[in-house]
């Protein structure tokens, strides 16, 4: 069962002439698979904790081209100005505000599927990524050409707006060629009532190649913000994640790591601050294909009022992983009573001679450690700020470019002050 | 400086103290000596304002007035500070920055410029320099990955840096080899002065050879049972508690 919503949707959107009808048998096989698998709900393991009813009781619908076009949108209100920027308004490419740096082809998920002769593998790991590939827009596509190394951030900047229960469903291939690398921003901002972000990143990453990756979900607290994110690596491949995730009444990120060739390296982390009653979760999957590899897992998050959340993480070493060093922590600091965080590290080993571990904790801040601050004269919002910042440095200190430090820490320490009381 | 007067307190319904007796002046050193159970700890933990312990009867006076309802950081600023037995450990929380945070509230709260982190630098250096220590402490995070000995000296550092007027030094000499022991030992000496008292809570009598006490005190069962001069500690080590104990 699937809301009645998504099926006049979906007539809709094969009807649209200006998406190639190439694209079609590959959106109706998701449509279909979606129909019988129908949206996720808490008796499946992987949602018990995230409850998806409000999809049910809303009414979306896909973004019009008129819902895209806009006059005297200021991308300088985001912050991050010396970047290249790609942003996609409600959906939609905006050309004439995005700037691509030289090395990198952009091209539409349509034209990228094309140039792949429609054989491109689809993500099917969660309904989402079929609600994905059914509704997918058109979106943009990247690749890093063969020993590019862009050093200038490229962002891609979500912007949510207006008070139309949207749907948006953007499809980003990213490819780095042999011995490229790329400083990637997927920036998530806006003002929307009403709205669903259904996005999948597919990302492949060759010999040698690198890619950091920081994405910053700042949407408003009414939003839905869903991410899916697939990672291949290949052979001395380097990949490192670090999201920040601040906005949304309720976002999930579904990322699936495959390490599968030798010595690569993944490193993910991170930073979660809720409030309200915001619901915040992260389901993280490294899974080690082949020996000598390493990844981490590093995610914190701070929770206050009656927000909840979840950290679902999970390492796998398939047979022949052999020589794997694979890392997992989860470290929540609970502001209020009311506050819960579910946290499930899991560890899955198919084969001997590796390193492996994991660790998760989950409390109050320790009254011994705020009177300590206070016996030296510091005040208890002050205290609790020093405390939470200090929880929170290992995390900051990760990003490598000084402007997201900097734009991260300033929201960081605004949000500290607003709820230390 | 310091006057409790017949205090009782303790945790829930277990009494604790029962019926504590102090008097301190403005530059007089006093020492407490006593067993672990005997209250040493619960007498810190309640002039610096712990949460957690009930008071019964009594009273706390500091500077002429009764503290027992300021919360801990109103008597930091009142110039009230505890040299912390187990100094805690913040991973992620720049020593500097935490000391500059403290001098800073201290200032504003008498009404004074807050210190910029050049300022506060200047002179957090020359104090390194007065307790032989290296710039390292200032990048760590505070405590972590201290030995015990940097951790009390750490506790000193604070200390001198926010100048109070009456210093707890609970269990200072806990966990120190005789080197560390020594240089906290003058740092403290050093720091005596007419306008600053200071209460030195300890299991051994050996701190005190080289911090000379006005008074020692012997606390059993939440009492003191005897108070004398430096000799008492002496006295007690070659003794034992069991001397006093009826």
């Amino acid at each position: 069962m699937i809301p009645s919503y998504l099926q006049s949707e979906f007539k809709k959107i094969i009807s649209r002439e200006y998406f190639s009808e190439k694209a079609h048998p590959i959106r109706k096989k998701a449509y279909n698979d979606l129909m019988k698998k129908g949206l996720p709900n808490k008796k499946l393991e992987d949602w018990r904790f995230t409850d998806l009813s409000t999809l049910n009781k809303s009414n979306f619908r896909i973004s019009e081209i008129q819902d895209g076009t806009k006059k005297n949108i200021d991308i300088t209100n985001y912050g991050l100005e010396s970047f290249y920027t790609i942003v996609i308004y409600n959906g939609h490419f905006l050309k004439k505000l995005s700037s691509i740096p030289q090395g990198i082809k952009l091209l539409s998920n349509l034209d990228y599927m094309e140039n792949n002769d429609w054989n491109t593998t689809q993500p099917e790991k969660s309904s989402f990524d079929l609600l994905n590939t059914a509704f997918m827009d058109s979106g943009v596509s990247l690749i890093v050409k063969k020993e590019t190394n862009i050093e200038i951030p490229l962002r891609i900047l979500f912007i949510c707006s207006g008070k139309e229960e949207l749907m948006i469903s953007p499809r980003i291939h990213i490819d780095l060629e042999a011995s490229s690398s790329l400083n990637l921003v997927e920036q998530h901002v806006g003002n929307s009532d009403k709205y669903l972000f259904n996005g999948s990143f597919i990302i492949n990453i060759a010999e040698n190649a690198k890619l950091d990756h920081v994405r910053i979900q700042n949407n408003s607290q009414k939003t839905i913000n869903i991410g899916n994110l697939h990672i291949q690596q290949k052979a001395n491949s380097n990949y490192s994640f670090i999201q920040f995730a601040f906005g949304s009444k309720l976002s999930r990120i579904n990322l699936y790591a495959d390490l599968i060739g030798e010595n690569a390296n993944c490193a993910l982390n991170g930073l979660t601050l809720s409030n309200n009653s915001q619901h915040l979760d992260a389901h993280i999957i490294t899974n080690h294909h082949a020996p000598h590899c390493t990844s981490s897992q590093n995610f914190k998050s701070i929770l206050k009022n009656k927000s909840s959340g979840v950290f679902n993480g999970r390492s796998i070493v398939q047979n022949g992983a052999e020589k794997t060093d694979s890392s997992q922590s989860n470290k929540n600091i609970l502001l209020s009573k009311e506050a819960t965080m579910n946290s499930i590290p899991q560890l899955e080993i198919y084969t001997d001679d590796v390193k492996c571990s994991h660790g998760s904790s989950t409390g109050a801040l320790e009254s011994d450690a705020l009177f300590y601050i206070r016996s030296r004269g510091i005040d208890p919002i002050s205290a609790i700020s020093l405390l939470v910042g200090g929880f929170a440095s290992e995390i900051f200190e990760k990003i490598k470019n000084s402007d997201i430090r900097k734009y991260v820490t300033q929201y960081f320490d605004r949000w500290i002050k607003n709820n230390s009381q | 400086m310091l006057d409790i007067k017949n205090l009782h307190a303790g945790v829930d319904d277990k009494e604790i103290l029962k019926g504590l007796n102090l008097y301190i002046k403005p530059g007089e050193m006093h020492a407490v000596m006593g067993r672990n159970g005997s209250g040493k700890s619960t007498l810190s933990n309640i002039i610096t304002g712990k949460d957690g312990y009930n008071i019964s009867k009594g009273d706390i006076i500091y500077e002429n007035k009764s503290i027992i309802d300021l919360s801990p950081e109103e008597r930091a600023l009142a110039g009230i500070f505890m040299s912390f037995q187990y100094p805690v450990v913040m991973p992620g929380v720049n020593n500097t920055y935490f000391l500059k945070a403290a001098l800073n509230a201290k200032l504003k709260n008498s009404g004074k410029k807050e210190l910029d982190a050049a300022e506060f630098l200047k002179i957090v250096k020359k104090k390194l320099i007065e307790l032989d220590m290296d710039t390292s402490y200032l990048k760590r995070s505070v405590n972590e990955g201290f030995s015990g000995g940097e951790k009390k000296r750490n506790e000193i550092l604070q200390m001198i840096t926010l100048e109070p007027k009456l210093v707890i030094m609970d269990e200072t000499d806990s966990g120190l080899d005789i080197d560390a022991l020594k240089i906290i030992a003058t740092g403290i000496n050093k720091y005596r002065s007419s306008g600053r008292s200071f209460l030195v809570i300890t299991h051994y009598q050996r701190l005190l050879k080289y911090i000379e006490p006005d008074v020692v005190h012997v606390l059993i069962d939440g009492k003191f049972v005897r108070s004398g001069g430096k000799d008492l500690a002496l006295e007690l080590e070659e003794k034992g508690y069991r001397w006093l104990e009826s």
